[in-house]
């Protein structure tokens, strides 16, 4: 994956990680492996925990300690109201932002 | 932590063993050290390099400093049950990583402290120019 893409997903990690978890509940590795299985070959564990510590804090999932066969128990995040508004925030941002690039994109004659 | 004797204590030990020091800090930071302890050695070695390198840069109050190594501790010990590779976990830049990582801890950090001083002067200097 190349550097564009990574410095790209920066901006749209949040929003990824609020739609994946407004589907179905998941740990941070659960979501750092979809994220892979969609070619996202470099994201970091680390990132993807970091950002999920952030909107833990931000009060926009609620959070179960859910024992674990191996190892410590796991952090499952589940989407909440507060949660759902950001996720609809961020397609609204996401919107404006294909429709204007879009438009720029065709006014240079659609490459 | 009778390996550790000789070295000199960080900066945040001297904080929380000399000038603050509840005790229940000073046994929440015991129970970090322990579970870096416990960890396999490649993520040891990780977590040492990176709470070495947070204490320049992280947080000053005692609080968030220990909420952000248990969070980090959280990371490593789950990561090494997942098997997931050092590498994997922080990624090609460790520096990007930690910096990533502090954004989420800024009570008490200088660094966040010059950040507001700077964002107040040029508010400041905006508003005299409108």
């Amino acid at each position: 994956m190349g550097k564009q893409v990574t410095e790209m997903l920066k901006g749209v990690l949040e929003g990824i990680v609020l739609a994946i978890l407004s589907n179905r509940a998941a740990y941070g590795y659960e979501i750092t492996a979809w994220l892979r299985e969609q070619g996202f070959t470099d994201i970091a564990e680390g990132t993807v925990y970091a950002l999920l510590v952030r909107i833990e804090q931000r009060g926009l999932v609620d959070v179960n300690k859910v024992p674990s066969e191996k190892g410590p128990p796991r952090k499952v995040y589940s989407l909440n109201a507060q949660g759902h508004e950001q996720l609809a925030e961020f397609w609204r941002t996401w919107s404006f932002l294909t429709e204007r690039l879009g438009q720029l994109r065709e006014s240079q004659g659609g490459n | 932590m009778a390996a550790e004797q000789n070295e000199p204590k960080s900066r945040y030990q001297q904080y929380l063993e000399v000038l603050v020091g509840p005790l229940e800090d000073k046994k929440r930071y015991r129970r970090f050290k322990a579970r870096a302890e416990q960890l396999p050695p490649p993520y040891r070695t990780s977590i040492d390099a990176l709470q070495r390198y947070m204490q320049y840069f992280g947080p000053g109050k005692a609080d968030s400093l220990l909420q952000m190594l248990d969070d980090l501790a959280d990371l490593f010990e789950q990561s090494a049950a997942d098997g997931i590779a050092v590498r994997d976990v922080v990624g090609e830049d460790p520096v990007e990583f930690a910096e990533a990582w502090l954004r989420n801890y800024p009570e008490g950090a200088w660094i966040h402290k010059e950040r507001e001083r700077l964002t107040n002067a040029i508010r400041r200097a905006a508003a005299d120019e409108a």
